[in-house]
């Protein structure tokens, strides 16, 4: 009962932030909806399947640069275009990545995404003219459902209708996500989760499901990665570097990876938390450090874990 | 009708021969126990059994169809299934769900992505008949990692059955278990095997309580050989061979 | 060619540390980049002040080596911290000493500042030779010298002494070796002050060559990966064949074709794990 009055308080908020809330804090949440969208793609290989991907990153690249490429080279401005451009081009590079990745398990997997994140990033880096080097692509001003809001500046435009936009993106992708985690796939998922050995003796095809979340997690981090590139205009290298992929990690751990919104209240406490930080102290990095290192010694089951609201405990 | 059957299995380890020249038939109706001291072969010849393992010569034929080393996935599909010795659960997951997964599996619906699985009546009656069948119905929603060990048990096995399968393979099926509680667990079995029409029981069993209790057949394994394949009683009349297989002290019981 | 020597040189330091820990205790340490930053960062300001105190120049390197083992200390504290999980799945091992990167990097950047630190030429003062057409600095031959003599020194540590032989063991069976009486605690921080030796000294015997960067540890640790994937986890002869690997390869790239620098690394590391994922000489399975 808590948990849905919170639940109903926490959509209000966020609907009503835009008017209530200073602007530059409501500019902070949109990252938070993108990442939320990403992690919950993280978060179907890690705490549904069991896998902890060190390149999630790469598919959070991949959306963005897709954006960026369709806005700036093809001048295609469609918001939902580029999103399900990104949703495509990251499905089909998850094929040939997952179908190897997910051949192995814990510290390979984690190994083989981690160099596949890095791959990506070289490559972005380095073929300049083709990527835009470390400058990157610039993102254009999408217009949303058909309308440019060209009368609107940039900082109204994004706290108005892009923060309805993506917080609406974001209610789909939830929604989407939940219906797959309580499906007989995702029962499988964590059934290969608790005993992958267990699971294929009781007919669960253990590699093609966990190729199948991976396909998805893909997916869900590209749009996410979309997203995330509207606000900032742009699409740079670093969003494949390694540590972004562990600052994706670092931000499911702190939501708490064994609830279905950890994600979710992850990216939001993440990025809150970054901005305070980095307004106190120049050392910000050693603070997270810090937070990462006590949430993994002391609170491994995140946020949501400590409020225990989770069903099913993980093993 | 044959179900199961190894033709001339052999399986080396490098040079070290693991099951040499095995053979074995098993036909509907039939409950086999396999016996036979450690080392001489039990698991390696429920591995290859199972499609786990592939022979280095020979052929398995499950109802008609090569198995050797198929893999646990498809063995499951063409309907035969396994439990282990060592108790083997999915620990977060409910009594309920660790049923619905071998149910969703046999039903085909393993695989739906967008379908809600608590609205799936179908499979949750399946699961609750199943539970009821080995006494968990009253405990469904209970983690399996909570569950005493008798219970892990009997959980693993009925997730076994729970695939329909014709052919059922226990790897001691009572081990680990207290003397009191093996022979309901083994009750258990036989009835829960005839309501969902399992076909043929195959264990490999130390215990020669429950071989001789419930066994119509008992093949003897020594040093990767059938040393006998034969009906109880006529096992128990081979001194010789209870000696080699059982020792001394058995005999002297 | 000698300049990927070089550099495979103070890469096995790093990857040496690497894959004893990682076969030791099967903590895969992400912050071995930040040891390697460290000791450079220390390194300079070491020689720097030296220097300045009136030290002959050829000495440097003593000053250098110097800095790096003292840097050791750290080593059974962040053992200390490492223990607390380890335990757990490996999953949170691996955050943990992600953990570790961001601390550093900040501490690093507290001490010493953003700017790249340099020690200028006083390398040169052991001379340059001229070989195959190229001039090298006499100062990078030492350097692979000195990774040679290591890597030997660690060949002898692991086979044929009593540490060595305990390490082994604990690195086959775990449990085993507990039982047998050995004192885990103590052979893992030995161990790990060991492996953090090895990257803090690398660190530091590199700084000649390049400049102390804030970067340089987290690119590091990107390369030490690259070449404990394709030796293999666990393996010392694998950490040695590895970083020559990677440090030819990458002198090859940029000779040739500047772009595919790193890139060519990765598509090694993903060929052979996809190949022969246990690495080239297998040790460790995970």
């Amino acid at each position: 009962m808590i948990a849905r009055a919170l639940g109903a308080i926490a959509v209000v908020a966020l609907l009503a932030a835009p008017v209530v809330i200073p602007r530059y804090h409501v500019t902070l949440l949109l990252p938070a909806f993108a990442y939320g969208i990403g992690l919950l793609g993280l978060n179907l290989l890690f705490g549904t399947t069991g896998l902890l991907s060190f390149g999630h990153a790469l598919f959070v690249a991949l959306g963005a640069y897709t954006a960026a490429a369709l806005t700036t080279h093809f001048h295609i401005l469609h918001l939902e275009t580029l999103l399900i451009g990104a949703a495509l081009v990251a499905g089909v590079v998850a094929v040939p990545v997952g179908l190897l990745c997910v051949r192995y398990v814990k510290i390979y997997f984690g190994m083989l995404t981690l160099a596949f994140g890095m791959l990506f990033y070289s490559f972005l880096y380095k073929f300049y003219t083709l990527t835009g080097g470390d400058e990157g692509i610039r993102v254009l001003r999408p217009r949303l459902l058909g309308q440019a809001f060209a009368g609107l500046d940039k900082v109204e435009f994004l706290i108005g209708p892009f923060y309805y936009y993506a917080l609406a993106v974001l209610a789909m992708a939830t929604l989407l996500m939940h219906r797959i985690v309580r499906s007989p796939f995702g029962l499988g998922l964590r059934a290969i989760r608790e005993n992958p050995d267990k699971a294929a003796y009781v007919g669960v095809a253990v590699r093609r499901y966990r190729f199948y979340a991976f396909v998805i997690a893909a997916v869900f981090g590209a749009v996410g990665g979309a997203l995330l590139a509207v606000p900032t205009g742009l699409a740079d290298p670093l969003l494949a570097y390694w540590t972004h992929s562990g600052n994706l990690v670092f931000m499911l751990l702190l939501g708490g990876f064994d609830h279905f919104l950890g994600p979710l209240v992850g990216a939001l406490v993440f990025i809150l938390l970054q901005d305070t930080v980095m307004s106190l102290t120049t050392y910000w990095r050693f603070v997270f450090g810090a937070i990462l290192a006590v949430i993994v010694i002391f609170f491994p089951r995140g946020l949501l874990g400590l409020l225990a609201w989770r069903r099913e405990p993980t093993a | 009708m044959t179900l199961l059957e190894a033709v001339d299995v052999r399986k080396f380890y490098g040079t070290f021969c693991a099951l040499d020249g095995v053979s074995l038939t098993i036909a509907a109706g039939q409950f086999v126990s396999i016996i036979g001291p450690n080392g001489a072969g039990k698991t390696t010849l429920v591995n290859v059994l199972t499609g786990l393992l592939a022979p280095t010569s020979g052929r398995v034929r499950f109802k008609g169809d090569e198995v050797a080393g198929i893999g646990p996935v498809r063995l499951a599909r063409l309907g035969m299934a396994r439990s282990f010795q060592l108790v083997n659960v999915f620990p977060g997951l409910t009594v309920g769900e660790t049923l619905a997964v071998p149910v969703l599996a046999r039903r085909r619906r393993g695989g739906r992505l967008l379908a809600s699985l608590a609205r799936d009546r179908e499979t949750w009656s399946d699961v609750a008949e199943i539970a009821a069948l080995f006494g968990l119905g009253d405990r469904l929603e209970r983690p399996a990692r909570t569950l005493p060990q008798g219970d892990k048990k009997l959980l693993d096995v009925a997730s076994a059955f729970a695939l329909r399968p014709e052919v059922v393979l226990m790897d001691e099926p009572t081990s680990g278990v207290s003397t009191a509680d093996k022979h309901a667990i083994m009750q258990t079995l036989v009835q829960a095997a005839a309501r969902m029409g399992v076909q043929a029981i195959i264990q490999v069993e130390h215990d020669m309580d429950i071989v001789f209790g419930y066994s119509d057949r008992i093949v003897a394994l020594h040093q990767g050989r059938v040393l006998a394949d034969a009906t109880p009683d006529a096992v128990r009349a081979d001194e010789r061979l209870i000696d080699t297989v059982l020792g001394r002290s058995y005999l002297a019981r | 060619m000698l300049g990927g020597a070089f550099h495979a040189a103070v890469l096995f330091l790093v990857s040496a540390g690497l894959q004893l820990v990682f076969g030791v205790q099967k903590i895969l340490n992400l912050a071995c980049g930040s040891f390697y930053a460290l000791g450079a960062y220390l390194g300079v300001s070491a020689v720097t002040w030296a220097l300045g105190a009136g030290l002959p120049a050829p000495l440097f390197v003593v000053v250098l080596i110097a800095a790096g083992l003292a840097l050791a200390v750290i080593g059974p504290v962040v053992e200390r911290i490492l223990r607390t999980i380890y335990d757990r799945d490996e999953s949170f091992q691996l955050l943990l000493t992600f953990a570790l990167v961001l601390m550093f990097e900040d501490v690093i950047r507290f001490v010493w500042g953003t700017a790249p630190h340099q020690l200028g030429n006083v390398y040169l003062v052991y001379g340059q030779l001229r070989i195959a057409g190229s001039t090298v600095p006499v100062y990078n031959l030492v350097v692979i010298a000195a990774g040679a003599l290591i890597a030997l020194g660690m060949g002898w540590l692991l086979t044929r002494t009593r540490f060595g032989r305990i390490v082994r063991a604990t690195a086959e069976n775990r449990e085993m070796s507990e039982a047998l009486g050995v004192d885990m605690h103590s052979v893992y921080a030995r161990v790990f002050t060991l492996g953090v030796a090895l990257g803090t000294v690398g660190g530091a015997l590199v700084i000649p060559a390049t400049a102390a960067t804030s970067e340089m540890g987290i690119e590091l640790i990107v390369e030490a990966f690259a070449v404990v994937v394709i030796g293999g986890l666990g393996s010392m002869r694998g950490a040695f064949v590895g970083a020559l690997i990677v440090g030819l390869l990458k002198a090859g790239a940029i000779a040739i074709w500047p772009e595919v620098e790193m890139l060519a690394v990765y598509v090694v590391v993903v060929a052979v794990l996809v190949l022969r994922p246990t690495g080239l000489f297998a040790r460790a399975a995970a």
